[in-house]
């Protein structure tokens, strides 16, 4: 029998302790004070508990109190007291509640919030940080080494003979005959050689120029992560699972890397990177000019005459190179049609990135 | 290079489809740039890197295919029907410079008729990129095709004397070469020569005057080597890059020259009408031979990562024609980027396949450390962000009149730059941003906060020096207001405090014409000058064409990278909340809030005196200005009563009026 059957009963007729049964119809009432929300609900709840016909209070003080013996009967009129005293407070304080919300009224919610604005990320050095990040959790160390680079390290000590075409390659821009703006941050591995001992893994972020028209894909200055490992054993296998892990990463687990051979002076065997192009799948689309790939890098195993200038022995240590355009990823990734966006500090652009 | 897939089917019989064959190549290291249908032929076009010369023609590629493939290749065979009479009774050869020119052969064709050459040949040139001139020079840009050999054909007739000279130039010697200019010569630079002067610039373009006409009969055909940097250098020297330079900087096959030569005079005959006089003139002093170079297993796998076996390994190196016996390897004259064991172990690599190398990762121990003061940038950087400044890049070349008014030492110039407007390394980072505010401000955005982390570029004793800067730059509105000098003070404030230096300090003095004087301000931090910033200068402002306030802010990175970031430091939080007044003042014009603080000074349990309105003009009388001035005490371990407090204002007001003759409003 539920308790709202029992306050129709006397107490004679239910047997049971006057104390269970007030607790148990406080509890009913707590129940239904906890669902009630809208003023509308509190109205009904005052009218179930309180109505004076068929208020569950007054039918608990006609039947159990008005019906009690005379020995428990001041026992019960305290019970029912208390009882009525807390629905009371209670209803008079949720009823309040409402009042004070409804005096207020509504706002319309579909006007906009003033924008408080956070400063964007320049693209390239979002990129530059998610690159950082993985290499950093393989244990590669960070190193930037100087701009304004000589000779010596951006080319004679990697492996380019001075009369060479493969200094065609990259068209420099210098300062004097004998130093020049760095054409890839690669001066930094002998930089980084020539002090310290193997085992190394360092990754070089940085600006590098080249003598390039500006144009949308051309920027006489952009940016590149050099890497490097040298140790005892490092093999081409390792140079390939450590490219693949990293590109992985970076652009997304789905992707396939293809190895081309390549030359680069530096590194022997070379090879350029290619990954399954990251908007077709390599099916073949406009970005990837219908090949299926994309070109990402060059690396290769460090070519034993680079150990020559910084005196290391090639029978006991090999290693691998790496090197990577920033720009062009985050073009990529963005889907960036001009590389000039990068460097005008267009408003426009830039807060797309925020 | 222009490969044609008709022509390359000549020496190698393939298999596969032009796209497969295009994908094998291209993973082999001669890149397939494109595979195209032109006039009814497969044109592969592709990017030979500089290391590999011998894959500079139909032949060269051919011996890369059949490696690929395992199939043999075909050299085009030559049948050469020579005459009774001796070539060297008409043409003889004297190397003067055997360092420049290691090998001269030559021989004479008689009896030339001059005309066009075939169209199948003129088609192939023609598809080739090489337009056709006539059959005799046609015959030598198709050998040049053909095999990778440069060659060079004289009028004989226009010779004067029977002696060809290999010789250095003579100094200011002058040559008209084909291309109708007129050169003058550097000692170092190699030329062929009669007896009277220079007759071509070696290696790299023929001379006009013993160049072949229509009128020439006799022929001297010219196949030699060239030292590969003298050839470079000299053509640089004279902005010359032609088909033949090209080829011999890059090293040509010193054994393919006299074979190069046969096929030509074969050519000649079949084609011109020719007789080729017997014997082939070859100036060869000391004939070279490739030194056999040790190959070890181990050094394969230890390189590689893996066991190939070695007969694999002598298949794929005697398919390229390089020579194996008991682990010694000679690599054929034309591979002169073959010389070391790791060069033949990238030849097995990418014969083998670079795809069937397996991936794995290397095994590694040891710490992982960042760039040098990269958790200081990333605060900078972070708290820039944070203050609404989007970060931009800009060029870090100047023009040198931005150089010149923005500079504070003299730029570093550039030798050969992009443009008058970027001959100078920047010195200064307002430049940048300033030209940033103006693309903006000209493309109709006027709210525009930027901020730029780079280096500037000064030169020094020891070199150049590339101090970190950080540059700010503002206008128009944020935050519902338009920005103003205050605005700029309390970002950079923001960013120095990043670092425990001491003191921030200021002074009106920025010592830069481009900050708006009594607008503007230079920062200290212990002392040391770390920032300027303020508003541009009028007049900078009317140049540019400025129509609102622009803000800039230099912050030197190389000052405070070096200072540790300030380290948070916990005070016990007060028990009681503090008590504020406030204090409606009349100042004398040219009182300083900051003289105030000063007079003001440390005092008992004040924590606090902020400006909190202030008016000049109509609202205050001529000479003074209205201040409302509030003041913050605060007792850590116990309420201040009413009277103490009104003890401290009373106090504060009667040194203000003691101090600047400051009245108080009731």
């Amino acid at each position: 029998m539920s308790i709202a059957d029992k306050v129709t009963r006397t107490l004679a007729e239910l047997g049971t302790d006057p104390a269970a049964l007030y607790s148990e119809l406080g509890e009913l009432f707590d129940g239904e004070l906890r669902q009630a929300g809208a003023p509308e609900d509190v109205k009904h709840l005052r009218d179930r508990w309180l109505g004076r016909k068929q208020g569950l209070l007054t039918a608990a003080n006609d039947h159990w109190l008005k019906a009690a013996g005379r020995e428990i009967k001041p026992a019960v009129g305290k019970l029912q007291n208390t009882l009525k005293t807390r629905i009371e407070q209670a209803m008079e304080a949720a009823s309040g509640r409402t009042q004070t919300a409804r005096a207020e009224p509504p706002l319309d919610i579909t006007l906009p919030g003033p924008v408080r604005i956070i400063g964007a990320r320049h693209p390239v050095g979002i990129v530059l940080d998610e690159i950082e990040e993985i290499f950093r959790s393989m244990g590669y160390s960070v190193y930037e080494g100087p701009e304004i680079e000589s000779d010596y390290y951006n080319f004679e000590a990697l492996n380019f003979p001075e009369h060479h075409p493969a200094r065609d390659a990259m068209d420099t821009i210098f300062l004097t005959d004998r130093m020049l703006l760095r054409t890839h941050t690669s001066p930094c591995q002998i930089r980084i050689m020539e002090k310290q001992r193997p085992p190394l893994r360092y990754i070089v972020p940085g600006k590098v120029y080249r003598h390039d028209a500006p144009d949308a894909s051309h920027s006489p200055m952009f940016h590149q992560v050099e890497g490097f490992a040298v140790d005892e054993k490092i093999s081409f296998c390792d140079l390939k699972g450590t490219l693949d892990h990293f590109l992985k990463r970076l652009f997304g687990p789905t992707v396939r890397t293809r190895f081309r051979a390549s030359f680069f002076p530096f590194t022997e065997p070379s090879a350029e990177v290619d990954v399954s192009c990251i908007f077709c799948g390599g099916s073949g689309c406009r970005v990837c000019k219908h090949t299926g790939f994309i070109e990402v890098l060059g690396c290769g195993m460090i070519d034993p005459a680079v150990y020559g200038y910084v005196g290391y022995d090639p029978e006991r240590y090999s290693g691998f190179a790496f090197g990577m355009g920033v720009d062009r990823v985050a073009m990529l990734r963005y889907d960036i049609n001009d590389i000039q966006l990068l460097f005008q500090g267009d408003a426009r652009f830039l807060s797309q990135f925020r | 290079m222009r490969i044609l897939l008709s022509w390359l089917r000549e020496f190698v019989e393939i298999p596969e489809s032009p796209r497969r064959l295009a994908d094998a190549l291209t993973m082999a290291g001669l890149a397939v740039d494109a595979v195209a249908q032109e006039q009814g032929e497969t044109v592969l076009e592709l990017d030979v890197t500089p290391n590999r010369p011998d894959a500079l023609s139909h032949l060269g590629v051919a011996r890369d295919v059949g490696a690929l493939f395992g199939l043999p290749v075909r050299r085009p065979q030559i049948r050469l029907a020579e005459d009774a009479r001796p070539a060297h009774e008409r043409a003889s050869i004297e190397i003067a410079d055997p360092d420049l020119c290691p090998r001269y052969t030559g021989r004479v064709a008689v009896g030339v008729t001059a005309g066009p050459a075939p169209d199948w040949m003129r088609r192939r040139l023609e598809l080739c990129g090489i337009r056709s001139i006539n059959n005799i020079a046609d015959i030598t840009n198709y050998v040049l095709l053909e095999c990778g050999q440069p060659t060079h054909a004289f009028d004989l007739d226009t010779l004067r004397g029977p002696r060809i000279i290999a010789r250095r130039a003579r100094s200011g010697e002058l040559l008209t070469t084909l291309d109708g200019v007129q050169r003058t010569l550097r000692p170092e630079q190699l030329v062929i020569a009669d007896q009277d002067r220079a007759v071509a610039l070696a290696g790299i373009m023929g001379g006009g005057e013993t160049e072949i006409t229509a009128r020439t009969r006799n022929v001297l055909i010219e196949s030699a080597f060239f030292e590969p940097a003298s050839i470079r250098k000299t053509a640089r020297q004279h902005g010359l890059h032609t088909e033949a330079s090209h080829r011999f900087e890059r090293g040509a096959d010193i054994e393919a020259a006299p074979w190069a030569n046969d096929r030509i005079a074969c050519l000649l005959t079949e084609l011109a009408g020719a007789t080729v006089l017997r014997g082939r003139l070859d100036a060869y002093p000391s004939p070279q031979r490739r030194a056999a170079i040790p190959l070890r297993a181990a050094a394969v796998a230890r390189h590689l990562g893996v066991e190939i076996p070695w007969d694999e390994v002598r298949r794929m190196l005697t398919s390229l024609d390089f020579l194996v016996e008991d682990g010694q390897v000679i690599p054929p004259a034309g591979r002169l980027d073959v010389e070391r064991e790791i060069d033949l172990i990238e030849e097995i690599a990418r014969i083998w396949g670079y795809d069937r190398f397996p991936l794995r990762l290397p095994e590694w121990s040891g710490e992982s450390r960042p760039a040098e003061n990269a958790a200081k940038t990333a605060r900078v950087r972070q708290t820039a962000r944070a203050l609404g400044y989007d970060e931009a890049i800009t060029y870090a070349f100047l023009s040198p009149a931005e150089a010149g008014q923005f500079g504070s030492w003299p730029a570093v110039p550039v030798l050969n730059p992009l443009s008058e407007f970027q001959n100078v390394m920047r010195n200064s980072a307002a430049p940048g941003m300033l030209r940033a505010i103006e693309w903006n401000l000209n493309r109709g955005q006027s709210d525009v906060r930027l901020f730029e982390i780079g280096r500037l570029y000064q030169p020094g004793p020891q070199g150049h020096a590339e101090p970190p800067v950080l540059a700010l730059a503002a206008t128009g509105r944020a935050g519902g207001k338009q920005l103003d000098f205050y605005d700029l003070k309390a970002d950079v404030g923001r960013l120095l405090a990043l670092f425990d230096g001491g003191v921030i300090g200021l002074d009106p003095e920025t010592e830069a014409s481009y900050y708006h004087p009594g607008h503007s301000a230079r920062a200290r931090l212990g002392g040391q000058a770390v920032a300027r910033f303020g508003r541009i200068h009028p007049d900078l402002a009317a140049e540019r064409k400025f129509r609102q306030p622009v803000f800039l802010a230099e912050i030197w990175l190389d000052r405070l990278l070096p200072l540790p970031l300030r380290e948070p430091h916990y005070r016990p939080l007060p028990r009681v909340p503090p008590v504020g007044r406030d204090f409606s003042l009349l100042m004398p014009d040219g009182v300083a809030f900051g003289q105030i603080v000063e007079a003001v000074g440390q005092r008992e349990y004040l924590v606090r005196l902020e400006p909190v309105e202030i008016f000049r003009g109509d609202q205050a009388p001529p000479g003074k200005y209205s201040l409302l001035l509030r003041a913050v005490w605060q007792r850590d371990d116990a309420s201040l009563t009413d009277e103490q407090v009104n003890q401290y204002a009373l106090h504060l007001v009667e040194t203000l009026r003691h101090r600047f003759g400051a009245e108080q409003r009731t």
